[in-house]
Order: C-alpha cells, then sequence, then structure tokens
C-alpha cells in the first residue's frame, strides 16, 4: 500500500520562486465557432508546482487544460513546456496546429494526462497498458519499462492487479492504474482532467490520496477539480475560471478564504 | 453409401489420383481467399472509417458494389468475362493467370470477402472508445502508431464474432467454384453422383463434409474469442466494486 498520510494534514508546496518555469500558457483562446469558451487564459507553474484550476461546469477549465497538450487545438495563443516554445500555425479551420508533428510528439511525452474517464486501453492487461508508450514511444526496453511498472504497481497499491484486465477493476483502481501509466513516462508536468469525476464516492479517496502523495513528492501537476477541499490542500496557485476568463488566482489560502471575485464566493458558496 | 466412400472417399478428402481435390481443394480456397480479403481488409477498413471522404467514399463504392451483386455474377465476369477480353488474352501473364479457373475463384471470393470483412472491420474501428485513442495521442504516439499498436488490435479483437461468421459464410460461398472447374467438394460430389447416379448418398456426404469444417471453424473462433476477449468478459473473482 502507499504511504499513510494523515487526513488533517495540509500540504502546500512551496516552489522555489527561481525555479524554472514548467509550463507556461499565454492569452488561450479557444472558439467553437461562434461560440468562444476560452478568451485569454493564461498560466503559468513552476517545476514542482500543484496549480488547481476551479470553475462551474462550462467555464472552459477541462478545455484549456485539453489545450496545453493540443488534444484541443487552440484558436489563439502560445503554448511553452520545459522552456521549448510549441511552434503554432494557423490552419485554414481557423485553429492552430503544430507546425511540426515530432516537437509535439516530443512535448506530449513531457505531459502525461489522467482523464475523467480513465481511457485505458481495454484490451491490455494493467502491466501493458503501463509499459506501453514506454517501450512504443520512448524506446525503454521490456524489461526496463517491467520494473519501472512494477515499482508503479506498489505505489499505488495494485501489484496484484498487474495482469488483470482494466474491465474486472473498480473506477477507483482503474484511475490509480491511469496514474501508473501516467508517471512511467516520467513526465515533467502531469495533468489531471476532473480525476475523481466519474468516481463512485466511496472510491475518490483511494485516487485523492494517490494525487496528494505525487504532491508531496513535489510533482508537477495542474489538476482540474470539483474537490475544493482538495485542491485547498494540495495547491500552491489556484485559478479560478468563469465563463472563459480566470476571475480569480493565487494562493489557496487567498482564493477560498479571501476571494475578491464576487462570482468566486458565489462558487465557493455553492460548492460547499 | 459405403461403396461410394471405398471407391471416392480419398477423391473427397484430398485427391483423385492426380490433382488435389475435395476438403484439401475447398480448404486451400478458404485459406486463400479469406488471407487475400482479410490483407485488403486491413487498409480499406482504416480508410472506410476515415473522417477523410477522399478516403472514406472510394472505399464505400467499392464494397456497395461487391455485396450489391451476387457473388456467382462476379466469378462469372473474372472466369469467362475477364478471359474473353483481348487485352487479357495478348498479354501472356495475365492470360496464364485468368485461363486458370482455381486463379479466378481465389480472386473472386477474396475480394467479395474483403468487402464484408472491410464492413466488419471498419464498424469495429469506429467503435474503440475515442478514449483509448486521446490517450494514446496524448503519450507521443505518432498517427500510425495509435493505428498499430491500439485501434487495429482492439478492433479486430471486437470483430471477431462477425469475422467468424463472416468465415463460415465464405466456406458455403466456394461451393460455386465448382463452376470454374475446380474440383472441390461439391464438384466431386456431382462426378460422383453422374457415374453411380446416387444423389442422395453423393451430395449427403458433401453436405457432411461442409458442416465438419463449419463445426471445426466455429470451434476454432469460440476458442480465440475466449482468449482474445478475455478482456470482456464478466470475471467473478478480482471485481472488488
Amino acid at each position: 500500500m502507499t504511504r499513510h498520510f494523515p487526513e488533517d494534514t495540509m500540504f502546500h508546496p512551496q516552489p522555489d520562486p527561481q525555479s524554472p518555469l514548467a509550463v507556461r500558457v499565454e492569452d488561450l483562446h479557444k472558439r467553437y465557432g461562434p461560440l468562444e469558451v476560452l478568451k485569454g487564459v493564461e498560466l503559468a507553474a513552476r517545476e514542482g508546482e500543484v496549480v488547481s484550476m476551479i470553475g462551474a461546469s462550462g467555464s472552459g477549465k477541462s478545455t484549456f487544460l485539453r489545450c496545453i497538450n493540443l488534444l484541443e487545438l487552440p484558436s489563439r495563443g502560445r503554448i511553452a513546456v520545459a522552456g521549448e516554445e510549441l511552434a503554432l500555425r494557423p490552419g485554414r479551420d481557423g485553429n492552430l496546429h503544430a507546425a511540426d508533428p515530432r516537437q509535439l510528439r516530443r512535448i506530449r511525452t513531457l505531459l502525461s494526462m489522467v482523464f475523467q474517464g480513465f481511457n485505458l486501453w481495454q484490451h491490455m492487461t494493467v502491466m501493458q497498458n503501463i509499459t506501453e508508450a514506454p517501450v512504443h514511444v520512448l524506446g525503454l526496453s521490456r524489461a526496463e519499462a517491467r520494473d519501472k511498472a512494477e515499482a508503479l504497481l506498489h505505489k499505488v497499491g495494485l501489484y496484484d492487479k498487474r495482469d488483470q484486465y482494466p474491465a474486472h477493476l473498480s473506477g477507483g483502481q482503474q484511475q490509480r492504474i491511469a496514474i501508473a501509466r501516467a508517471l512511467c513516462m516520467e513526465p515533467r508536468v502531469l495533468l489531471f482532467d476532473e480525476p475523481t469525476s466519474a468516481l463512485d464516492p466511496e472510491l475518490v479517496g483511494e485516487v485523492l490520496k494517490v494525487i496528494r502523495g505525487l504532491a508531496e513528492e513535489g510533482r508537477t501537476m495542474i489538476l482540474v477539480t470539483h474537490e475544493m477541499s482538495f485542491a485547498r490542500d494540495v495547491s500552491s496557485q489556484v485559478i479560478f475560471l468563469h465563463n472563459g476568463r480566470i476571475e480569480e488566482r493565487g494562493a489557496p489560502a487567498q482564493v477560498f478564504g479571501d476571494p475578491q471575485s464576487e462570482r468566486c464566493r458565489q462558487f465557493l458558496s455553492r460548492s460547499g | 453409401m459405403i461403396e461410394i466412400l471405398q471407391e471416392y472417399g480419398k477423391a473427397y478428402l484430398w485427391t483423385d489420383g492426380y490433382r488435389i481435390t475435395g476438403v484439401a481443394m475447398t480448404l486451400w480456397l478458404l485459406v486463400a481467399s479469406l488471407a487475400l480479403g482479410f490483407v485488403l481488409a486491413v487498409p480499406l477498413s482504416v480508410a472506410r472509417a476515415s473522417a477523410n471522404p477522399w478516403l472514406r467514399l472510394p472505399v464505400w463504392l467499392f464494397t456497395y458494389v461487391f455485396r450489391g451483386t451476387p457473388l456467382y455474377v462476379q466469378l462469372l465476369i473474372l472466369y469467362s468475362g475477364v478471359y474473353s477480353l483481348p487485352l487479357v488474352q495478348s498479354q501472356p501473364l495475365l492470360n496464364a493467370f485468368f485461363r486458370e479457373g482455381i486463379n479466378c475463384a481465389i480472386l473472386a471470393f477474396g475480394i467479395c470477402s474483403c468487402a464484408y470483412t472491410t464492413e466488419i472491420f471498419a464498424g469495429a474501428i469506429r467503435a474503440v472508445p475515442p478514449g483509448e485513442v486521446e490517450a494514446a495521442r496524448v503519450f507521443g504516439m505518432t498517427g500510425f502508431g495509435v493505428y498499430r499498436r491500439i485501434v487495429l488490435p482492439s478492433a479486430l479483437r471486437r470483430a471477431l464474432p462477425a469475422y467468424g461468421n463472416e468465415v463460415i459464410l465464405v466456406l458455403h460461398a466456394t461451393s460455386i467454384a465448382f463452376t470454374a472447374t475446380v474440383p472441390d467438394i461439391l464438384k466431386i460430389a456431382r462426378d460422383v453422383n453422374a457415374a453411380t447416379y446416387a444423389p442422395f448418398g453423393a451430395f449427403g456426404i458433401a453436405a457432411v463434409l461442409y458442416a465438419a469444417i463449419a463445426f471445426t471453424l466455429v470451434w476454432l473462433f469460440r476458442r480465440a474469442e475466449a482468449r482474445l476477449l478475455a478482456f470482456q468478459r464478466p470475471q467473478s473473482t478480482g471485481r472488488t466494486a
């Protein structure tokens, strides 16, 4: 099992303000036809930082996260990962496309994503799911990838499930496998897209515990979540999005304790 | 019946003394046609399921034509029709190819099976959960890699039950090969009938042989499904939620 973290421990990673930027996004716009869902969102995450993005459904926070690795094509903006700017060029559809597919693939290997719906490959066992990309994208040997995967399975407490298929596991177990799969790429940044929203309430805790452990290790993470108390506990920076704009941003104590924006205050009082 | 088996049993099964006949010929027709159909259907099904109309529509037209016309007509066109073209007769290579009934039969069955198989595989490709494709892209896979490692392995597994059905249909379709002089099971049965005037015995044996092959194939597909589709089977142990 994973290490035990007492529930009452508040953990705010305080990254060195001098540490380099892991992700920088500037002036990001996303338009679906006449509907503009992101209206100039920016984000800067230093190495070791945990940035939580909160906001109502439809505020654009998932779209923003999916624009960072170009799962969604932004309409405008700049994206840099680990100091390297992603080369973008406008396409005829009005969206920005990767100018160099090889650069995009390389940058994507630095950004592992954990999805709301887990998105494990159903026809592969747990072990195959975790070693697939390290072997076939990064070029690790099978033995090497297997060793890393076993260590990660111990870490998320699912070593005994290594030869099972995803459909035979609970949602919480599947999401912990998806986290192990993301970690096996040794990414610079972990992107979490509402990792607990598809889970039964009693399974949320086991997944949050794993994510909390990653925050304590000093991993750089960008987390889209509806778990307010969790965001308050683990984040170094909280961003509140409303209708595609940043309404409030700052340290968790400030955003949750003394929000300046009226909308943020209303949202937090509704979310309890 | 006993006399027929004693005299023609070998011809029904593998040879009439100077060439391959009967079950062996039917199996060769089946395997060669399926191999041809499968190899062509994999890339065609990717094109058929593509979002790009320039890839999708030509393949749609191909499957529409070959699924919309009777296989027997296709075989007649290939065996009698194509060979009558001056172009084919003047080319030594084409001439040699289309002169042989077995070549025409394998080509006709292969292309027709390819049309059906393409639609089966294309349906399975569309059924691969989009999230699994997204996950593959997020981890830096190339477009080709996503298909080779995720989409096709998943789709071909899911297509297995429908594909098993297609294999049985192709087996039954090979029974028109005798019209192109191929000595398959039915051709032997017709010869036996002509020689013995015992149609019930002659064709009854053919039916039993086809059924035996079909049941063996069904059994093989059941086994393959048990192995390759284990990820879909509900499992009593190991489910903890």
